[in-house]
């Protein structure tokens, strides 16, 4: 385990050096994900100049779930999409070889081998906008409500993390799956409403096959203590469900690579 | 020009017979940003009652049912593709054709529309009888929109063509038109349609041109303004292409200048 902890840290420091040798393109990362935050608060607030209160979320409530959003979101850009995505390029090119002849497990190879260092700040900025909304909250948070959140929050990054390993695996079969992930791309901005506002489809479908809707709403409940326990325990039997299969998924699928000219 | 129109749309058809699925995926991206802001108006509406100002859930879902047709068929994606023709070098042999770029453009664009449409009006019909969606549209709503559509359509792409012509300059094409996809974002009538927009940002909306591609057109369809108010904003896009294409001129010529591509 802390061979793989090690692992991680010289990940992360050797991607961080890569991405501080284009300091502009740093900056002006950190300017787009500024802009794109501030003119999504934006649009929650002219919602909410006409109401106080939203299919029973009130503007406190709506800023939580958006910072939850962006955690979510950033959590994906920083370490999910970039592995996944060069993991396809491997299975493309037949270099995959490579990486399955590390003395590593491949799944953590392939998952959490490449970092998008700047979208770090983007998790960040997903907290800060989540603790402003919390203070806007009418009830004080409790150790409950608290650990509610962190618990529902970890299970909506394994639920997401399971969907994309799982699309991300078939491309053992199929080569060319990067028009799978751009589907989950499109669904993946319903994630900044509660999904219960949505009809019926969509509501549906963000909760189970593309389950950002969960991931997002669970947590922004959970902190206001709008989640009792059997729903907890319910989202975490789902993330460990979620995570056995794409597991399962995964080496069923490392079966089926045969490298580039084998 | 009309033979070289036709060579261009045989062209382009060729280009989209060969990649069929993948045109329909980037569709999604039509209609689902419209959907999510029509549950979000339909959920504050239904807290105050079921209608806001002027609009009731049935004029909300009205709405957003022709945003999706009207974001459809103002996409214009050529930043994008024009940075990495200009960083690539691939822009110098177009250079080199009678026909200048935009020609390829215009026709992949229409095309792209035409060809992935069927996708498109499927759901914005399913969504209309969801959210039971009114329309007041009159005939002559149908006739000022159309042309209403086809200026904001145009309007879209010109101003397309000028942010991408920052790749003349800056290899960062993507941060500058991150700012201009947000500043679109709130002003088009994505967030909300144009006349829900609180005060001050209203005047702005009307100010900028991001409101004249998807949001008027998008109210005229609908059956939104009178007659008078939407000939007035027909005049309003007007203006705005006029200037679109003025200023696409100047940065063009200017960029052409600035250009040099690898290797040359």
């Amino acid at each position: 385990m802390t061979h793989y902890l090690r692992l991680l840290r010289l990940f992360v420091t050797t991607e961080l050096q890569f991405a501080l040798e284009y300091r502009v393109n740093f900056a002006l990362e950190i300017l787009q994900m500024l802009v794109v935050a501030g003119t999504s608060v934006a649009a929650v607030l002219i919602l909410f100049s006409y109401t106080t209160v939203m299919n029973g979320w009130t503007l406190g409530q709506m800023v939580v779930l958006l910072g939850v959003y962006y955690m979510v979101q950033g959590a994906e850009e920083l370490v999910m999409q970039p592995s996944f995505q060069r993991f396809m390029e491997h299975v493309r090119e037949g270099t995959l070889d490579f990486v399955l002849l590390k003395p590593v497990s491949s799944q953590f190879m392939v998952s959490f081998r490449h970092f998008e260092t700047v979208q770090s700040l983007q998790v960040v900025l997903g907290l800060v906008i989540t603790v402003v909304g919390v203070a806007g909250l009418a009830s004080a948070i409790t150790l409950a409500s608290a650990v509610a959140f962190a618990v529902t929050l970890a299970c909506g990054f394994v639920l997401i993390y399971a969907l994309l390993l799982v699309l991300s695996t078939l491309a053992f079969w199929f080569v060319r799956v990067d028009n799978l992930l751009a589907i989950f791309w499109a669904f993946i901005d319903a994630g900044r409403f509660p999904v219960d506002i949505y009809p019926g489809w969509l509501r549906i479908t963000m909760s189970t096959v593309i389950p950002v809707g969960i991931a997002v709403t669970v947590p922004a409940k959970a902190i206001a203590g709008l989640v009792d326990v059997p729903s907890v325990a319910g989202i975490v039997v789902a993330a460990l469900i979620a995570f056995t299969v794409s597991r399962l998924f995964w080496k069923r699928g490392l079966r089926a690579y045969t490298g580039a000219s084998a | 020009m009309i033979a070289v129109y036709r060579a261009l749309f045989r062209q382009a058809f060729q280009i989209m017979s060969a990649y069929r699925i993948a045109l329909y995926l980037y569709a999604i991206f039509s209609f689902i940003r419209p959907i999510i802001f029509l549950a979000a108006w339909v959920a504050v509406a239904e807290s105050q009652g079921g209608r806001l100002g002027a609009f009731s859930t049935h004029d909300l879902a009205g709405y957003y049912v022709i945003t999706i047709i009207v974001t459809h068929l103002s996409a214009a994606w050529d930043f994008f593709e024009f940075e990495y023709e200009v960083r690539q070098g691939r822009l110098s042999p177009k250079l080199l054709r009678p026909v200048h770029p935009i020609h390829y453009s215009i026709t992949g664009n229409i095309m792209w529309k035409l060809w992935t449409s069927i996708a498109v009006v499927p759901v914005a019909v399913l969504i209309a009888i969801t959210f039971d969606a009114r329309f007041t549209t009159t005939p002559a709503h149908l006739a000022i929109g159309s042309v209403s559509l086809v200026l904001g359509a145009s309007l879209a792409f010109v101003f397309g063509w000028i942010f991408a012509s920052a790749a003349f300059w800056t290899t960062r094409v993507h941060s500058v038109v991150t700012l201009y996809q947000r500043a679109a974002f709130i002003f088009a009538g994505q967030v909300a349609p144009l006349s829900l927009l609180p005060g001050p940002l209203l005047a702005i909306a009307y100010a900028l041109p991001f409101g004249y591609m998807l949001g008027v057109p998008a109210d005229i369809l609908r059956g939104g303004p009178d007659i008078p108010t939407a000939l007035l904003l027909v005049g309003g896009q007007i203006v705005w292409l006029a200037i679109g294409i003025v200023l696409y001129r100047i940065v063009w010529s200017a960029g052409l200048r600035q250009y040099s591509a690898v290797g040359a």
